[in-house]
């Protein structure tokens, strides 16, 4: 570990472990792992999208104004400090600041939120602008052009899926934050809260791919 | 709470074998009998008995739609059943076997419950985890066949867009959500495996003391990690345009089918070596225990695994020869696939090297993996086929290549299945199966094997296209052959399915170690007890420390 813990803050070794430093060791590979796996998931997703822009410039040109840039451009900023509020509360953990921790994880969860509450907005908005072109009784505000469309739908799957992993972060991390606000967690369990810091970045770290590639590519 | 397991000094190991517990509380088995006990463990051992009767009931599952098939192609003309239903019968075949089969058989059985055991380990890194991925895994298995209940799906195990998006008015729905659910299980076991591998070695056990077994599981769940997220996104874009036509593939909604078809590949051409390399494990224990001789080429078969993974993810476009991408990506997808082709040979040669001049015993897990080789020697071979671009013209989407995936997948996967099952029964359960009954069952899969699928070589190549219904009578006696073999190959599976139950109760109890094998799971009691040692393992000197050694082993330890 980089950072040296106060007392009372630590990991309680699991059976199957010989010692807690494996068991420390075993969790961060564990998490990496999955995010590798989870950035694979976006990855195919960002891929394709990439490759319509390279080959369809005008269409999704035209498309990609239609974004609410401006929404997009919050919620990156909002990710931001949500990430910067996590891992505040990984340092207040390590120094076995129970109460500011449980703050700091609060904090994230709403910012979380915040983003979701953003995010459904712009949902609306291209509702309302014709810009759903999987509902029959909405004509796509755009002409028909295949490659319009295909960004379009991308976007949505790609936007979607990540709103998805947010709402099941927000949820396990409450969930945690519940937890951790009793006696005792951060002499158990300290490292959950370092291998949650890890998945939230990771979600942060997906939307400011999503960004670029969805909004801003030739704008 | 100890760091024993000392390797130096130690010259020569007698394996101090304990006794069988069986019957005894501190056996896994016996420890406790609620249902609870079971259906709420985080004993990997437990758990791979869960696995393993899930997927041999999902086998069975996938041998009667094979049977259906079989029958139906019985007559040329289709008169047996509807073109509807045959389509639906090879499908779930299909979905079934693969997915539900192949896939988790050999990690999430074998793997789980040897793993901890063969590197000296309490458990698996992540002991809820592997439950959970069994919860994963039968809902999303279950999942799949409520589409069989309520009618069936026809797009094949590939769920081809636009067929499966846009045409096919059957159950998609429910069978491709199924399948996406049984992946996140896939990753589960293999993000477990990884760190477990990495982590949780027993002290001394170095990697290149690992078994073969260990580092062809290691290379299967780095596939599972890097491959099975891209197929993830496929199936959640093509449930996305079945069902609210936000889609990518059909050009109707702007999509392009053949990228379904790159998405799917990059999975599924490296998915085979799911199939293939724990089966490559499996039999990298048999042989040398049956041949009591040294592993030969240690290290080439390790490196050979890894280097199968990588190359896999390479070849997908050789599915796509004919479907219009370019030339050049042609040709460079057939060069890289004749490439696979070098850490496979690799192997092959390794096994037969080892056997040469062993002290050769043809018992029943022995038989099978001599099976297993020859099988997958005339698989691989006439992959090259297929491969060659000017062949794949020919052949392609016929016969020939049901035959060619059939001597792979089931050749190299169900034979080393029950290789492997054998070969770790007595671990397992604590009891031996009956030898006679287990070699006659052998013999009968080779023969059954390769008179069903043999013929389908040479219908291929006469130009049957596979997943018709109906066919110009002038196949019908190799098609008639192909159906006889496989009543003596479900002959062959039905076997073993009774005797080893039936050992269950009433067979021999077994000792540690019935087959004077090497490796750490031998070292314990048969079944283990729950926490797997007794005393700390000591690790061996040397990897496959057999009696027999090659001069090579002799060179690298002076
Ligand atoms: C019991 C003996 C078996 C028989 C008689 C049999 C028969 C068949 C036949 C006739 C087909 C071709 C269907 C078609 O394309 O029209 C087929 C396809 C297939 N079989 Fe088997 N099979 C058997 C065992 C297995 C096993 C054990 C596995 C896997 C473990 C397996 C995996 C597959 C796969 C993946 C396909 C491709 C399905 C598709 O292309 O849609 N088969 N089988
Ligand atoms: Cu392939």
């Amino acid at each position: 570990m980089s950072e040296p813990l106060a007392d009372g803050v630590g990991v309680a070794r699991a059976h199957h472990f010989e010692s807690v430093a494996q068991q420390r060791e075993a969790a961060t590979l564990g998490i990496w792992a999955w995010l590798i796996t989870e950035l694979l998931l976006f990855a195919a997703l960002f891929l394709v999208a990439l490759i319509t822009r390279i080959q369809h410039p005008e269409a999704t040109v035209a498309a990609a104004k239609h974004l609410k840039f401006w929404i997009g451009a919050t919620n990156t900023v909002v990710l931001i400090c949500s990430s910067l509020t996590m891992s505040m509360a990984i340092e207040f953990s390590r120094m076995g600041w129970q109460r500011a921790m449980v703050r700091a994880m609060l904090a994230t969860a709403a910012l979380g939120g915040l983003f979701l509450v953003l995010k459904g907005y712009e949902y609306y908005a291209d509702w309302a602008e014709h810009m759903m072109p999987f509902l029959s009784d909405r004509p796509f505000a755009l002409a028909e052009t295949p490659a319009a469309r295909l960004f379009v739908n991308l976007y949505y799957v790609a936007t979607l899926l990540h709103a998805l992993h947010l709402f099941t972060g927000i949820t396990l991390l409450l969930g945690m934050t519940w937890m951790a606000a009793r006696a005792g967690f951060l002499a158990r369990h300290q490292n959950w809260i370092e291998v949650y810091g890890l998945y939230w970045h990771f979600i942060d770290l997906v939307w400011i791919l999503a960004f670029p590639i969805l909004y801003v590519v030739n704008r | 709470m100890s760091a024993s397991g000392s390797v130096g000094g130690t010259a020569r190991r007698e394996p101090h074998a304990p006794e069988s517990t069986i019957g005894r509380k501190s056996d896994y088995l016996h420890a406790e009998s609620t249902l609870r006990s079971w259906f709420l463990t985080t004993d990997h051992k437990r758990i791979a008995i869960l696995y393993l009767a899930s997927i041999t009931g999902f086998f069975v599952i996938g041998a009667l739609a094979a049977g259906v098939v079989r029958l139906a192609l019985i007559v040329p003309n289709g008169a047996i059943m509807t073109n509807d239903t045959y389509n639906k019968a090879f499908t779930i075949h299909g979905v079934v076997m693969v997915w539900f089969f192949l896939i988790p058989s050999i990690p999430a059985t074998f793997g789980n419950f040897l793993i901890p055991l063969m590197i000296g380990a309490r458990d698996l890194a992540f002991p809820k985890l592997n439950l959970t991925s069994w919860y994963v895994f039968m809902a999303g298995a279950l999942f799949t066949l409520v589409s069989v209940v309520l009618g069936g799906v026809d797009t094949g195990w590939t769920f081809y867009a636009p067929l499966s998006t846009a045409f096919s008015n059957t159950w998609v729905l429910p069978a491709l959500i199924g399948v996406t659910i049984v992946g996140f299980s896939s990753i589960l076991t293999g993000l477990n495996f990884v760190v477990t591998i990495h982590t949780m070695r027993a002290p001394g056990m170095t990697w290149f003391k690992l078994p073969i077994f260990v580092w062809a599981h290691y290379a299967t769940s780095l596939i599972f990690l890097l491959a099975t997220p891209v197929i993830t996104t496929a199936l959640i874009l093509l449930i996305a345009e079945r069902a609210f036509h936000i889609g990518v593939f059909d050009p109707a909604y702007g999509g392009d089918p053949v990228l379904f078809q790159h998405l799917f590949w990059f999975y599924s051409h490296p998915a085979v070596y799911i199939m293939v390399l724990p089966g490559m494990g499996v039999i990298s224990e048999i042989v040398p225990a049956f041949a009591q001789k040294k592993l030969f080429g240690y290290r080439f078969v390790a490196y050979a695994s890894i280097g199968l993974a990588s190359v896999t993810f390479f070849v997908w476009g050789h599915h796509m020869f004919v479907n219009g991408q370019s030339d050049l990506a042609s040709l460079v997808f057939s060069a890289l696939s004749f490439a696979v082709a070098v850490p496979s040979a690799v192997k092959v040669y390794n096994w037969t090297a080892t056997i040469h001049k062993g002290a050769l015993r043809l018992d029943t897990p022995m038989l099978y993996a001599m099976g297993y080789i020859g099988l997958f020697v005339l698989g691989g071979l006439t992959g090259l086929y297929l491969a060659t671009l000017a062949i794949n013209q020919h052949i392609h989407a016929t016969y020939f290549v049901v035959a060619h995936f059939h001597y792979i997948m089931v050749g190299g996967t169900v034979l080393a299945f029950l290789g492997g099952l054998h070969f770790w029964w007595p671990k397992f359960t604590g009891r031996m199966y009956s030898e006679p009954w287990g070699r006659v069952s052998a013999l009968l899969i080779f023969l059954g094997f390769n008179v069903t699928f043999f013929p389908q070589f040479i219908l291929g190549y006469l130009g049957m296209p596979r997943r018709y219904a109906t066919y110009p009578a002038e196949f019908q006696l190799l098609n008639v052959l192909s159906s006889a073999g496989a009543t003596i190959l479900a002959a062959g599976y039905l076997f073993p399915m009774l005797y080893l139950v039936y050992s269950l109760w009433f067979g021999r109890k077994a000792p540690a170690n019935p087959w004077n094998a090497k490796g750490l799971e031998w070292e314990t009691s048969s079944p283990p007890p729950t926490h797997n040692f007794l005393s700390p393992p000591e690790v061996p000197r040397i990897p496959y420390d057999y009696p027999i050694q090659a001069q090579e082993a002799r060179d690298q330890h002076g």
